[in-house]
């Protein structure tokens, strides 16, 4: 057999990993589904649509994805489970990409099928509830829709999802134990730390700097006139690659060689 | 066949648990590894399965190198820690969740052991008992059929009729094309089961010996009187007199007695090692 790949074992090991901590594993994407619903409707409930709409997407499968992300290597938290799972007879490779299989593929899958499930129906109801001799009713209609998964909001979260699963993957080969809060405090931290940083560049650059938004932005006062300056379309996009692409590729390279290195 | 080359290793930089250590481990041969507690028995044998790297030197098992953990190579060697793993499955699902990676994993071996070690299948396996759990895992790792058995302290949790069942089996198992290493620090346990012994002390191997050997070069005996104290390695006062450890110098038959061995070794290293230093058992 394929000392790196081999599909009858690869197989095996995605059984094992997805039936060994049934309850584990897929309770926990159950109970991201529920507390997604449970956001919705209570967003829903207390404000406008789209804040119900993109509050309970960014947090179902951003917040989600990246809780599931930090509970697929979580063998490392006992001696006993982590020996067991690195001298499993699987390639390490196998490991990895089983990992990166079920927080990116099969959840992803599972949630946004789910998601427009749930938005379908508050929307239906929405639509149902409006009385169609009203005098707005076309408008009030159209105005609500279900969340686009190519849109700007659903475009930003994949971004956000990209770097934070794969964070995560690699933060819980890291961190034996609690890895979910040692990488999200450290995630946190980057940014703010990187978010100051442009601000003091940017200061350095514009003298009556407003607010500095990273890779972004810029906003200026030139007396009582208030200015945006945003980055050029051709560096945007290169920006836009690096942090769609780039860094959780480099992320994901960075998790499966702490894999093959990981020492218990 | 395990070498270990010239290897170091530590936990951290500064502080070496082991140092150039070089050993060979031969097939069909069952090891007691003896130490102290702390003394790197399952650093040892981490190092062996592929869970710690050297810091330096080489590791040979079977022509493998561990630490690259192949497929091809973890398929040959099972390693029960300390303190075992069992999920939340029932015994059969665990069979049929993790015997298709062993290719020699054998089904009717798999009952037999689980029969004979009396595993009850009574429900998952994470809510039996700690003894239980342990048994279930040895004799998983038995009915796998690996090259390399490597077991950590595995007497510990088991009750005195299943140490008696464990040494049976392994016994019954072993085979000319078959190492198995036995980390304890319980050496009773290890009565009449390894045919040599490596002990082990802050990192340092002291003895690597078959029983023959030590009993050919150690007389363990009960004395009324010590007479030359300077020839004594051990001594401890008994109700039947006083038992001793001394070098075998008049061809003496005596039974090998591996706690007092082991004190006698790590009590008096340098005087084992010229005793042992002219023939192969190397004490390095």
């Amino acid at each position: 057999m394929n000392d790196t790949f081999n599909l009858k074992r690869f197989g095996w090991l995605f059984k094992k990993t997805l039936l060994e901590r049934p309850a584990q594993l897929l309770g926990l994407i159950g109970l991201i589904l529920v507390i997604t619903v449970l956001f919705y409707a209570i967003l829903r409930y207390m404000g406008p649509w789209d804040v119900a709409q993109n509050g309970s997407f960014l947090i179902g499968f951003i917040g989600g994805g990246t809780f599931l992300a930090s509970f697929v290597f979580t063998y490392f938290t006992s001696n006993a489970s982590g020996s067991s799972y690195l001298t499993l007879p699987a390639s390490h490779f196998e490991k990895w990409l089983c990992a990166v299989l079920i927080t990116g593929v099969i959840f992803t899958s599972i949630f946004l099928l789910f998601y427009r499930a749930i938005d379908i129906a508050f929307v239906s109801i929405y639509h149902k509830a409006l009385n169609p001799t009203g005098p707005f009713y076309k408008e009030m209609y159209e105005a609500i829709n279900v969340l686009p998964y190519n849109g700007f909001i659903a475009g930003k979260a994949y971004m956000m999802f990209a770097n934070f699963t794969t964070a995560m993957l690699v933060g819980a080969l890291y961190f034996n134990k609690a890895a979910f809060i040692k990488v999200a405090l450290i995630v946190c931290a980057i940014f703010i730390a990187g978010s100051y940083l442009n601000y003091f560049m940017a200061k350095a650059v514009f003298d009556n700097l407003d607010k500095a938004l990273p890779y972004y932005a810029v906003f200026i006062t030139v007396g009582k006139e208030f200015g945006k300056i945003i980055l050029p379309s051709f560096a945007s996009k290169a920006v836009d690659i690096c942090i769609l692409y780039i860094i959780p590729s480099v992320l994901l390279i960075t998790a499966y060689v702490r894999l093959r290195e990981k020492e218990f | 066949m395990i070498e270990i080359q010239d290897v170091s290793f530590g936990y951290s930089r500064k502080k070496m648990l082991y140092k150039n250590l070089t050993l060979t481990l031969e097939t069909g041969t069952i090891y007691g590894l003896l130490g102290k507690n702390g003394a790197g028995k399952s650093t040892l044998l981490k190092n062996l399965i592929g869970l710690l790297f050297p810091a330096k030197g080489k590791i040979n098992v079977n022509s493998f190198e561990p630490r690259r953990r192949q497929p091809s190579f973890l398929q040959t060697i099972y390693f029960i820690p300390e303190e075992v793993y069992v999920p939340s499955l029932t015994i059969k699902g665990y069979r049929n969740l993790f015997a298709p990676f062993y290719p020699s994993f054998e089904d009717e071996k798999f009952s037999q052991y689980l029969k004979e070690l009396d595993v009850k299948d009574e429900g998952k396996l994470n809510t039996l008992s700690f003894g239980q759990q342990k048994k279930f895992i040895i004799a998983f790792a038995l009915a796998c059929n690996t090259k390399v058995l490597l077991l950590d302290e595995p007497t510990n949790g088991l009750d005195i009729p299943s140490k008696i069942q464990f040494r049976k089996l392994i016994a019954s198992v072993m085979n000319e094309g078959r190492t198995i290493v036995i980390s304890t620090h319980q050496v009773r346990d290890l009565e009449n089961l390894i045919d040599r012994i490596i002990i082990v002390d802050n990192g340092s191997l002291l003895l690597n010996a078959s029983l023959g050997d030590i009993s050919e070069k150690l007389c363990f005996k009960t004395v009324s009187e010590v007479d030359d104290p300077t020839r004594v390695l051990y001594a401890e006062d008994t109700l039947k007199g006083i038992s001793v450890v001394q070098e075998n110098t008049e061809g003496e038959d005596s039974k090998v007695n591996l706690e007092q061995l082991f004190n006698a070794v790590t009590e008096n290293p340098e005087m084992i090692k010229a005793i042992f230093s002219n023939t192969e058992t190397l004490v390095k």
